[in-house]
Formats: structure tokens, sequence, C-alpha cells
């Protein structure tokens, strides 16, 4: 399978200051297109038609967390190989063991800053994929 | 994609946003805090303080974040749990939450992320001046001097025209001459009419050829704040001006916690946080050492038992340390056997502090300690005549910037400056103008670099600069710019003579394997290539 470019990132988080200023990282700074959901049913419901390279989940949301909308949205089986990023304030390594076994490819610590998140996506995107053809 | 310019903005717009709803959610965080008896509240605790770390630096409050972490975590262990907060629990949580509502006050621009790029802390933003001198030529002169040294002056011909213009608020200081065609003591008096009808909120600063006791009288009666002989020094009247109108607090005092206990320390390390210290915790006895080197103390607040060895000993350990045999040691201890607490204080503690003790008596002794250090360290380590680091002082910090960069791997420049032809200087105006030059030269460059670079005078006319996190292209740039500023000072000779100096500089970038020896070599040869290839430039270390 030939790597491809990323371009288009679910990004899942409840509250919206952060969801403003991720978009101003991943779209004005990255170049990404991007689509933003408030909550996990949201994205859930709106991954198929979306199609996203990505998937950045935020960890901690009322009713389904970071980790129950993984799951959800690895049922739908265009969502099995997607490779899906957790971004949370509590990155301690036992976490992020756990984060990987229940099948995140890799964690972002929170606060992030908004001129390097998209370096950081792309570069665990570059990790996981390999470098782009 | 949007320019850098728009992310810019945009970014500072959601910084806006974000600022104005801290006020509410420190609201709601109180709120919780006060129904603490109830779990379901303090989940609501938690959940807040997870939200705020999680974003606080993503807008510009690093700080911010890190205590909601602290805060988010010890509420971790009771929500877990599933029971209430311990005293002890609460009143560390009910500390940190205003150091909470302190970090909502302070904004910093800094992302936490290193890579954040090297921005010129040129034209912060100047300061606004009210410069009234019925010499025209004298005042656009004078207001084009303040201009480099980062105020802006508004010159006023007449005394009365005062009277009209707007009190600005942004107005940081007037500067009055006393003698005009109105009358030998005008200045003094509009001042004093001013002062009397209006609120007159800035300092005052008269200048004058007048030198005479009723001209200083009726200036001190005015209530000048400082009077400045002329032909005015722009070296002296921009230190007078600076500290008048300072309004960056002193650098933080530092101290090092040392005790076995972490809860203990924690409480300690906020006790002297809230009274606006720096504070570093250690509670392996073993690794006090590498904390030194790292965090450099004012004071070391030391336990007395802890396992491996003793306060006494390890007080005595430091005092065998080149650098530190100055550092004030603290031990603070349930010990109250008058003669184990001499024994301590002969193995190089500097006083005793009996647990348990009162946050406002550990803040007041650890201060007073402190105030001292500082005062008779700034003898030793500093230039008398500039107050920058002397030759000994930034060689340490050499030595300590290289040692630090070979773990950390980030960048950093040292620059070597020398002012050109300054023996002429000297020799043709003589060595009080001279001195004044080189005062000028370092007035601006504490104006002008940020309060983290380190800059010394380490030869008579040679200076050293630190620069942190700069690679050599950005410092290169920098010291252009500095060097085109400064090459524009007008310096004044004692016989109303005026003249122009100028310097030349060497950069070197840190490169991995360097020593701090090298790095010295690498600068001083980029000096020597600036020098020969004309003066007045600035040569990067190749």
């Amino acid at each position: 399978m030939t790597t491809k470019d990323l371009q288009r990132i679910l990004y899942v988080e409840d509250e919206p200051d952060i969801q403003a200023v991720a978009r101003i990282a991943l779209e004005a700074v990255g170049g990404f297109q991007l689509l933003v959901c408030s909550s996990g049913q949201e994205a859930v419901a709106a991954a198929s038609a979306f199609a996203p390279d990505l998937i950045l989940l935020d960890v901690m949301m009322p009713d389904m967390d970071g980790p129950s909308t993984l799951v959800a949205l690895r049922t739908l089986p265009e969502f099995k190989a997607t490779p899906i990023v957790f971004m949370t304030a509590k990155v301690q390594t036992s976490e992020v063991a756990r984060y990987r076994q229940i099948g995140a490819v890799d964690v972002i610590a929170k606060p992030f800053d908004p001129m390097t998140l998209s370096d950081t996506v792309r570069s665990i995107w570059i990790t996981h994929n390999g470098i782009p053809s | 994609m949007s320019s850098g310019l728009d992310i810019v903005e945009q970014l500072r717009l959601q910084e806006e946003g974000y600022a104005k709803q801290l006020p509410s959610k420190v609201a709601q965080l109180d709120q919780a805090f006060s129904q603490r008896h109830d779990k379901d509240a303090l989940r609501t605790l938690r959940f807040l303080a997870h939200g705020l770390a999680g974003s606080g630096a993503s807008f510009g409050y690093p700080e911010l974040s890190e205590v909601a972490r602290q805060l988010e975590i010890k509420l971790d262990a009771a929500v877990e749990a599933d029971r209430l907060l311990s005293g002890l629990e609460s009143e560390a949580v009910g500390d940190l939450l205003e150091m909470l509502y302190y970090a909502t006050q302070r904004r910093s621009r800094q992302m936490p992320s290193s890579a954040a790029p090297f921005t010129i802390p040129i034209n912060v933003e100047k300061k606004l001046i009210y410069l009234v001198d019925d010499d025209i030529e004298l005042a656009a002169n004078l207001a084009l001097q303040l201009g480099h040294f980062g105020y802006q002056a508004k010159t006023f011909d007449s005394p009365e025209q005062l009277y009209e213009a707007i009190a600005d608020p942004a107005l940081a200081a007037i500067l009055m001459d006393i003698i005009f065609p109105q009358g030998d003591l005008a200045g003094a008096e509009v001042i004093m009419e001013l002062a009397m009808t209006k609120h007159l909120d800035a300092p005052v600063v008269f200048t004058s050829v007048r030198n005479d006791l009723p001209a200083r009288l009726a200036a001190i009666r005015a209530g000048a704040a400082a009077y400045i002989k002329k032909p005015v020094d722009i070296g002296a009247l921009v230190s007078t001006l600076d500290e008048l109108t300072s309004n960056t607090p002193p650098e933080p005092y530092r101290v090092l916690i040392m005790d076995d206990t972490e809860a203990l320390a924690e409480h300690y390390a906020y006790t002297l946080k809230l009274a606006g210290m720096l504070t570093e915790v250690v509670t392996d006895p073993m690794s006090i050492l590498s904390h030194l080197a790292d965090f450099r103390p004012d004071l070391v607040l030391m336990d007395m038992y802890m396992p491996g060895c003793t306060g006494s000993e390890l007080a005595a350990v430091i005092r065998q340390l080149d650098n530190y045999t100055m550092v004030p040691i603290v031990f603070l201890s349930t010990e109250n056997d008058t003669n184990k607490q001499l024994t301590a204080m002969k193995l190089g503690g500097d006083d005793f502090l009996t647990k348990p003790i009162t946050p406002v008596h550990l803040v007041s002794a650890v201060s007073t300690r402190l105030r001292r250090y500082r005062t008779l360290r700034s003898f030793i380590e500093r230039d008398g005549l500039t107050g920058l680091l002397n030759h000994a002082a930034i060689k340490q910090r050499l030595a300590l910037e290289t040692a630090r960069t070979v773990r950390l791997k980030h960048a950093f420049c040292l620059i070597m400056l020398d002012l050109d032809h300054f023996k002429t200087i000297n020799d043709t105006y003589g060595h009080l103008v001279g001195d004044r030059a080189l005062k000028n030269l370092a007035e601006l460059l504490k104006r002008r670099l940020r309060p983290t670079d380190i800059i010394g005078r380490v030869g008579g006319e040679e200076f050293a600069i630190i620069l942190l996190d700069t690679e050599s292209e950005s410092a290169a740039k920098l010291l252009d710019e500095l060097r085109n500023a400064f090459s524009k000072v007008r310096q004044y000779a004692d016989d109303h003579r005026e003249f122009n100096i100028t310097f030349s500089c060497g950069v070197a970038e840190y490169r991995t394997g360097d020593s701090a020896d090298d790095l010295y070599k690498k600068a001083d040869q980029a000096l020597y290539h600036a020098k020969e290839a004309g003066r007045n430039q600035v040569v990067i270390a190749s």
C-alpha cells in the first residue's frame, strides 16, 4: 500500500475554546481539512461521510469519552484501521500504555502549542505510515 | 493557508476570549471548593481543574496549566477513592486555588514548546515622556536619543502647554527644564501649580543648567523625583527614568527546599510561592548536587534528618563546593536541642527554624536572608561601573550553560563585543567620558535584551553576552540592530563636544562537543575578524 499525504482530520473535543484554537492550529497553521465534532456520538454519526485519514480524540468528554468513542468508531468497517490519536492532559506513562493497548497510535499532551500541533500530528502520521511517496 | 500574521491575530483573539472567561471559571472553582464536604462537588472541582490544565498554556497561560494540573492530581486521590479531602489535602487544595487565581492574572506569550521562535525583544512598548524645554533643537535631539533607549518623548516648548496636554494615562514621566523666558524658575512653578490643581501622577525629572540651591529647592518643593544638571548625560538620564518608570518586578528569589517528606516540602513550596518566590523541591538528598547546579538557588531550606545523611553533613558538603560557599542554608527541623542546633550551624548552616512554623514566620525569616544575600552577591558578581556581571561571574555562567546544553540540547550563543577605538575616546575626552560611554552601552544592552539573557563586562571595553534559546542568525540580527541603535546614540563630553561610538561583535553558537573555552575562543576569533574587516560590524564564527 502506498502511503498518502495526511489531509483530512476528524477532531473530537467538547470544549468550544479548545475547538477554536485547534481549528487555527490544524487548518490555518497546518493546512489540513478539518471536521470538528463536539461529542463522541456526533463523531460516530459524521465519520463515514467525512472519511478522515486520521482521528484526534479528546479523552475526557462527558457521556461518551475518548476510549468509548474509539471502540464505537472501530465497529464501523471503514474505520477498522484508521489511525486514532488521543489528546489528554493526563500523560502518565501508565496511561499512555493503556491508550495504546486499546488501539490508539499515539497520545498528544494537552495543553498543546497551537504553532506546533500540526507538526506533531504530521510526525505521528509519518511514524505510523512511513514517509508519503 | 492563512498568512503568518493572520494566524497570530487569530490566536490573539482566541486568547482574549479565553482570558475573559477566566474570572467566571475561578468563581466556579471557588464555589465547588466551598462545597467540598460533598463528593459531587469534588468531582466538579476535579473536572474544572482538568479543563484548565489542558487548555491554559494553549491560550498563553502556562503557569495556569501547571497549577491546575497539581490541583487535579491532589483531587484525584480523594475522588478515585470515593472519599472526602483530608485536613491536610483540603489546606493544600485551598493554597493551590489561591495560586491558580494568581496564575490567571499572569499571561505569558510564551508557548510551552521549546521550539517557539525567537522574537527580537525590540520596541516592546515605548514609554511616553513629556519633554518640556524652550530650546527646541535640544529637545528634539534629546527626544531622538531617548528613542534609542525605549522612550517616546513628546516635546513642548513652553511650560504652559502642559496645562492643555491631556493627562495621558500612558504618561511615564515628565522631563522639565527650569529656566524659561517666563522666569528663572518658571518650570518648577508650573509643576507646582499643576500638582495643586490637577492630579499629577507621573514623576517629574528637572533638568537645568542651574546648580544653585534655590533652583534645587524649588524643584524639591515642586515634588521633583530627580534633578539632572545640563548638559544632560543620556546614560544618567536613562538610568533615572528606568528606575522611576520600571514596572518589572525584580527577579524572584529562588529557594531550594530539601525535605524527604514530600507533602511537607510541597507545603513550604506553596507558602514561599505565594510570597512570590520560585521554589524547587528535592526529596532525595543524594540528588541535591544536580539540583544546585540547575536551579541555582539563592537559599537552601533544609530538613535536619533525612535518609542517607543528615542536614549538617549535606550543608558541609555544599560549603565545600566552589560556587556555594555563600548561599544561605537554613535548617528547618523539629530539633530543639540547642547544642545540636549549634553543631549544625558550625558545619555550614546559617539559621535554624523550628517546625512547626507559621507561614508568615517562614516567609519573613527566609526573605531577610535572601535580601542580604542578593546584595552581598551583587558586590561580588557585578561590575561596579555598569552593574553587569563581571568576568569571573560570566565565565561561570558560560560553563553552566554549556553543561546544561549538553543535557537539554537547546541552542545558545556567546557574543563577544568590543567598543571601537575606545582608547582614542579616552585619550581625547578623558576617562570619565569613556566610562560614561561604557555605561550607556550597558544600559542599552540591559534594556533591549531579554531578562533571561546574561550580560557581562569582561574587560575594559569588552562585553560578553549569552543569549539563551537563540541561534546564531537571530543573534547576529539582534546584535546588528543594537549596533545600529548604539552608533546613533550621541555621547557627550564635558566641554560640549559630542561624538558617536561604535562596537564590533563576534557571535558563536554552541555546537555539540564544544567546551566553554572553545566557545569563548570562537566568539573571540569572530570578534577579531569583525575588527579586521573594518570594525562597526557583527561577524558570525565559522
